[in-house]
């Protein structure tokens, strides 16, 4: 007697604003041996900037996931620690909502096992340049609070500052609910990365699940961002956060300081100018230092491939350009991205970002016989002032309208709870898609 | 009355400091020891800072908020640094502020000397600020909107990495400056080669500048055998490119902490290929092509002028160094020369070539040495052709009319030279319909190859045009799908006119407005990489401060070919 396998898949996407919330579930024809006819994966649950005038709330979504689940969720994913991606954990109602549900397995990138910090030996694949790596982030992370604490408040560009550093904190309280979670769930916590076994398949039967990423720095250096023959590179720059971080701690930090010269002011006169121009410039130094944070911490993302029957379904949280050319370039993932031409569900990478959807994977798509579905979760005008940095970016949204439909959350109607896209395994003809509207 | 003074011929007045500055980067060793050279800056009335009349360095940190004490420097003309050990060098916030000010000083005497006369800044003011330790970021920029170079620095290693301390930083950073003060309209959104010729114009400097330091040259050609001399096998074009080349540019981009393009520019293969692929349209990427083909220049150039000092044995070491560094400074010299040849917008590699090539051309008729021919051959080898048409010989054609015009102010009134645009308008072949004004008018004073003085004006000019995106595609401009009908565009165009010593018009170079194709061209470089100001609007001045837009072309950028 053949495995039972999903005889449907659906996706419903939270229309949570600027953030990213998912629930996968596979509809099997019959009951399983459990008694349940439907296995649930839910990736990533959070948001930093809800629609306008009227939106849904964590709660409003927790119930809702509860309800499609019938009390039972199997999977959660968090891609990485980005509050976009997490938000909802820290909201105890709705934290409380998702623990119900006895998640039999909790998913994250590997930079997240706390294994990590413990001893010197991390898992297999993880060298001591990989734990560097992952210690600095947090490090990081220390630094764009002492950033956030200091500018809290402030307008303009200080504010803007201040605003992304904040994207950088880690919400313990939800980092906390996923921990409990993870303790709890029957498959335990797995932090993975690239070409590992993910533990999906044994929680949904009949489907298969490639980890395409992230790489650790050991298997692929240039995920860190920087040049392949510069491993130290990450480190110097760690040490600088280091530095940074060391300074502010001595006064007032980042706004605000004197002009120190042995106690006295600067005199008057161009010197004193110049002085009070560069605190612009330290700002600006200080956005591209956090820049660089948020980069790698998107680029801890795990990319997950989902193959149900006919249905290839991509769903690679913000994986960016760095992350993404381990799969596509490196020639050391093996056979890991054989099937990525095959994909016909994308969820746009970091909310249509011109960084997260290497035009090489939109490449493999082009000239398919079949219709790509892709669907991106965001809202416009929250990053990015200028169409360079305007997320979603325009021209990535017009290509991949051209490989076939997009969905957009954000051209749902105000209020809306979510949309979504439902599609027969044994087919490859595009996905019937609804919208579903708040209780 | 002291009869002894009365009878002491006068003392000259001194036009030289020699200052002693780190050669290349404190991590380049030789016996463990850091590599120095004293280099010859123009003399003058030293501030403690030190500031002059053109520089001002001010050693604030923005990390710290502590301002160190103005340093004094050679104020009795001596080097106080001259005998220091250099590791007391790498420490002394006075000896940081020398480097950046000395190294600052030779690249600006450099391009003085080269376009014959003083530059400007392009902002408003006589001194650019020099910042030695800015902030605790691995970069160096420019910044426009402060009048200042920011020199950062990293911590976290054995030892403190600054980039002041690194005369290629601080040569490419003065190159990026003074360049500004030449052609402020390269800041405008344009072409992509544009911004790329901003970044290659400055690593061009910077490496070529690095060649004059004999010291390093010859440490990079290594070992000479017994008698001083290095086998001829040593002295070919590919075995220098090889040796030298390769090791000061991996020098260079690897301890400079800024990413491998000079490693990687010299490493590019002679291609076309580069027009084509998406990764180029990068400034930093596009940069690369450039600094390879003048690069590639050098080294020919270097190659023929040791065939004449070259015996069976070889040569010696010291000349093969002297030559490479004649042949360095003359490169860069033809460089900087073109500049001035140059249109003030809406430039392309093309152009750069043109006009590089046409300026030697006045100054050097005969090209005895070949080295136009090596120029030429080099860029064409990665597709860069001299555009004909582009620098018209005004003599050539119908005369222009002078008779209305005022030749002892049109040698430098602005006004007069717009008077003599508009009333020359169809022999020059520039549209009166197009809103113009003249930028600069500029003297030029050089020296001939038969030591006479060749005496010009040079006067650059701008066109502009705003209008919608549906009005442009009525007049010929291809509009990308992407833009709208309604989006608000800026159109430019523009030209140099070169007068001779008698206020005559001798050449034109020019970019009209009107031509569409590369209109076309811009624009679809423009909407496809989503330059558009925060209004949404194509063509115009970013919001972006343009220091910051320095700032961040300097960060490794991996994504060129990928991104959207």
């Amino acid at each position: 007697m053949s495995a039972p396998a999903p005889k449907n898949v659906r996706v419903r996407a939270y229309d949570v604003g600027f953030g990213d919330s998912f629930l996968l579930s596979f509809e099997y024809g019959k009951a399983l041996e459990d008694g349940r006819s439907k296995r649930h994966v839910l990736i990533d649950f959070g948001s930093v900037r809800w629609p306008k005038p009227k939106h849904a709330t964590y709660p409003e979504i927790a119930d809702d996931i509860a309800e499609q689940t019938e009390g039972q969720l199997d999977v959660v994913v968090l891609t990485h620690r980005h509050r976009d991606h997490l938000g909802g954990y820290g909201d105890k109602k709705a934290a409380a909502t998702i623990a119900a549900l006895k998640p039999r397995l909790v998913i994250r990138p590997w930079t997240e096992d706390p294994k990590l910090a413990a001893d010197a030996k991390g898992p297999a694949g993880v060298g001591a340049t990989s734990r560097r790596f992952a210690a600095s982030l947090h490090e990081g992370q220390k630094f764009a609070e002492d950033i956030h604490r200091s500018l809290r408040g402030q307008r303009g560009f200080q504010g803007a500052l201040a605003a992304e550093a904040e994207h950088q904190i880690p919400n313990h309280d939800a980092i906390e609910a996923l921990d409990a979670l993870a303790n709890d769930a029957a498959l335990g916590g797995r932090y993975l990365y690239a070409g590992q076994e993910s533990g999906i398949e044994e929680a949904i039967p009949g489907i298969g699940v490639k980890v395409l990423g992230p790489p650790t720095p050991d298997q692929w250096p240039e995920v860190t961002g920087e040049r392949d023959d510069d491993p130290e590179f990450w480190i110097r720059r760690r040490g600088l956060l280091n530095h940074m971080l060391s300074e502010a701690k001595k006064g007032e930090p980042v706004q605000g300081r004197g002009i120190v010269d042995g106690g006295e002011k600067a005199p008057p006169g161009p010197a004193r100018w110049l002085i009070e121009r560069m605190r612009s410039q330290q700002s600006h130094s200080l956005m591209r230092l956090v820049e660089t944070l948020e980069d790698a911490m998107n680029n801890t993302s795990v990319i997950l491939l989902f193959e149900v029957g006919n249905r290839r379904l991509l769903f690679p949280g913000d994986a960016q350009i760095e992350n993404w050319s381990y799969v596509l370039k490196s020639g050391k993932a093996g056979n890991l991205g054989d099937k990525l031409a095959d994909v016909d569900l994308y969820k746009v990478g970091h909310h249509g970002s011109r960084n997260a959807t290497p035009r090489s994977l939109v490449k493999t798509w082009e000239g398919q016989k079949r219709k790509l579905t892709s669907v991106v979760s965001t809202l416009p005008d929250v990053f990015g002032k200028s169409e360079a940095t305007a997320v979603p970016r325009i021209t990535l949204m017009a290509a991949l309208s051209k490989l076939g439909t997009l969905e957009r959350t954000d051209e749902l109607p105000s209020g809306s709870l979510y949309l979504e896209l439902s599609g027969s395994t044994s087919d490859r003809t595009g996905y019937s898609v609804t919208n579903g509207n708040r209780p | 009355m002291n009869s002894g003074t009365a009878t002491r011929a006068p003392e000259p007045v001194r036009q030289l400091t020699e200052l002693r500055v780190i050669a290349q980067d404190p991590s380049v060793r030789v016996r463990g020891r850091v590599l120095t050279e004293t280099i010859r800056i123009p003399a003058e009335h030293l501030e403690p800072g030190p500031r002059g009349a053109r520089f001002y360095v001010l050693d604030y940190d923005t990390a710290t908020g502590r301002l160190q004490p103005p340093a004094s420097i050679a104020t009795d003309g001596k080097d106080r640094f001259a005998h220091t050990p250099t590791d007391t060098l790498l420490r002394s916030p006075a000896f940081r502020a020398q480097n950046v000010y000395a190294i600052a000083a030779s690249t600006l005497a450099a391009a003085e000397a080269a376009l014959g006369r003083r530059l400007a800044w392009g902002f408003d003011g006589h001194q650019l600020y020099l910042v030695p330790h800015a902030f605790p970021e691995a970069n160096a920029y420019y910044a426009p909107e402060d009048g200042a170079i920011y020199f950062g620095y990293v911590t976290g290693g054995k030892e403190e990495v600054q980039t002041s301390l690194s005369f290629d930083i601080v040569a490419h950073e003065t190159a990026h400056a003074i360049l500004d003060g030449l052609r402020p309209r390269f800041a405008t959104p344009s072409l992509p080669d544009q911004p790329a010729f901003h970044e290659a114009l400055a690593d061009c400097v910077a490496l070529l500048s690095v060649f004059s330091l004999e010291a390093v040259v010859g440490n990079l050609l290594g070992k000479p055998n017994g008698d001083g001399k290095l086998a001829p096998a040593k002295l070919t074009e590919k075995a220098l490119g090889e040796t030298a080349l390769f090791a000061l540019a991996e020098q260079l981009g690897l301890e400079g902490e800024r990413g491998s393009g000079l490693r990687r520019s010299i490493g590019l293969e002679p291609s076309r290929a580069w027009r084509r692929l998406r990764e180029f349209e990068e400034p930093h990427r596009r940069g690369e092509v450039f600094v390879a083909a003048v690069m590639q220049t050098m080294l020919k150039m270097w190659a023929e002028r040791l065939v004449a000092i070259t015996s069976s044995s070889g040569a010696d070491r010291s000349r093969v160094v002297e030559e490479g560094s004649t042949a360095a400074a003359h490169l860069l010299q033809m460089l900087l020369r073109g500049i001035d040849y140059m249109p003030p917008l809406e430039l392309e590699f093309e152009d750069v070539l043109d006009a590089v090539l046409t300026a030697d051309e006045v100054v050097a008729p005969d090209d005895r040495h070949g080295y136009r021919a090596a120029l030429k051959s080099r860029f064409a080898a990665f597709g860069i052709a001299r555009p004909k048409g582009r620098i018209v010989d005004v003599t050539r054609g119908p005369e222009p009319v002078y008779e209305r015009m005022n030749f002892a102010i049109l040698r430098s009134d602005r006004d007069e030279v717009e008077r003599f645009l508009w009333e020359n308008a169809e022999v020059l072949g520039i549209e009166r319909a197009w809103q113009t004004r003249v930028q600069f008018v500029r003297p030029s004073v050089r020296i001939g190859p038969d030591g006479l003085v060749v005496s010009e004006v040079v006067a650059d000019y701008v066109q502009r045009l705003q209008l919608e995106a549906r009005e442009a595609k009525k007049m010929g401009v291809k509009i990308p799908k992407e833009v709208k009908g309604t989006t608000a565009l800026e159109l430019w165009g523009g030209g140099v006119v070169v007068f001779d010593q008698f206020g005559r018009a001798k050449l034109h170079q020019r970019k009209p407005l009107s031509d569409w194709k590369r209109q076309s061209r811009r624009l679809a470089y423009l909407a496809g990489h989503g330059l558009s100001d925060t209004k949404g609007r194509l063509g115009f001045t970013l919001s972006t401060p343009r220091g910051q837009r320095f700032a961040a072309l300097h960060v490794e950028n991996m994504r060129a070919a990928e991104d959207w």
